[in-house]
């Protein structure tokens, strides 16, 4: 029987590296374009691609989901609120808020470990 | 090279003192442009400023010690194999679903929008519904529960979500509930974990 020696998470889940990965995405997709309705959707769905494609890239043994929401900047109230049940020694999330003139974005991304 | 070139340029008409910038500018391109760059990123990005908010799982370094001691020392003990290759039960979406959009009719049946009772609010819904996933009883699973309030006051609002998991154990349940003044947004993430 083989023995599988998993080495472990490389410290975890690192937060620092995952909000450089976001906030370049983000600058890529939205830096200096104003809001513009027919380009939203395209715009979301690339800002999460991107992300989603650079985190596979880091390696790790995790699941990822990343949220998006973009809204068009005026006067509004918005709340979020994420509750999780997960290991909080491998799992990790980390948040992005991005903001210019016409548009405010929050970027989320749940961390979740494969255990091996 | 250069000294014919700044010769060339010279014109009766055009002062003494802007020959010389000419080719030198030229001379200097490379430089140039990479200031061009970096000049043109910030005019870009001047006007948008971003803000990193996280909650990192251990809320202090020792703790995060500790938990990884525990991790390593139990990758050393060797478990029984179960030989479980899929979850007992399968995450079912819709019931789920029903139950989610229940609890955020009776919750937020005659809720007017306001900011301070609203913060307070996600909260709890968000905990609310967790309790309420997990009393589902659906073993080996982690869950992630995301709740988002918009204020109805006409403006455009776009929420996209991808993920990367294991498509025959993993899913998702988004609940949405409307009222007058706000929109409320449940996302239910449900994680095998093997």
């Amino acid at each position: 029987m083989e023995e599988y020696h998993r080495h472990c998470d490389e410290v975890g889940f690192s937060v620092d590296e995952v909000h450089n990965i976001v906030k370049e995405c983000v600058d890529g997709v939205l830096g200096g374009e104003d809001y513009n309705h027919n380009k939203i959707n395209q715009w979301t769905a690339s800002i999460v691609e991107q992300s989603l494609t650079h985190l596979v890239k880091l390696g790790k043994a995790y699941k990822y989901i990343v949220t998006c929401a973009v809204v068009q900047r005026s006067a509004y109230g918005f709340h979020t609120a994420s509750s999780c049940f997960w290991d909080t020694t491998s799992d990790g999330t980390c948040t992005v808020r991005w903001e210019n003139r016409t548009m405010n974005c929050i970027v989320n991304v749940f961390a979740v470990a494969i255990v091996l | 090279m250069e000294k014919r070139g700044r010769g060339g340029r010279v014109t009766p008409s055009q002062t003494p003192q802007q020959t010389p910038a000419t080719p030198r500018r030229d001379r200097r391109a490379s430089m140039f442009e990479k200031e061009a760059f970096a000049q043109i990123l910030r005019e870009r990005l001047r006007e948008s400023i971003h803000d990193v908010q996280y909650v990192e799982p251990p809320f202090d370094d020792s703790i995060a010690d500790i938990g990884k001691e525990w991790k390593s020392a139990l990758a050393k003990l060797k478990f029984a194999n179960s030989y479980r290759m899929q979850p007992l039960r399968k995450f079912q979406a819709n019931s789920v679903e029903s139950k989610v959009q229940q609890i955020l009719k009776e919750c937020l049946k005659d809720v007017k929008y306001d900011d301070k009772v609203f913060s307070h609010l996600s909260l709890e819904l968000a905990d609310r519904i967790l309790l309420v996933v997990k009393e589902f009883g659906f073993h080996r699973y982690k869950f992630i529960v995301k709740v988002l309030f918009i204020q109805k006051t006409g403006q455009a609002i776009n929420v996209a979500s991808r993920w990367i998991w294991d498509v025959a154990w993993d899913s998702w349940v988004a609940v949405k509930h409307e009222t007058e003044s706000f929109v409320a947004l449940a996302l239910v993430f449900a994680l095998y974990c093997e």
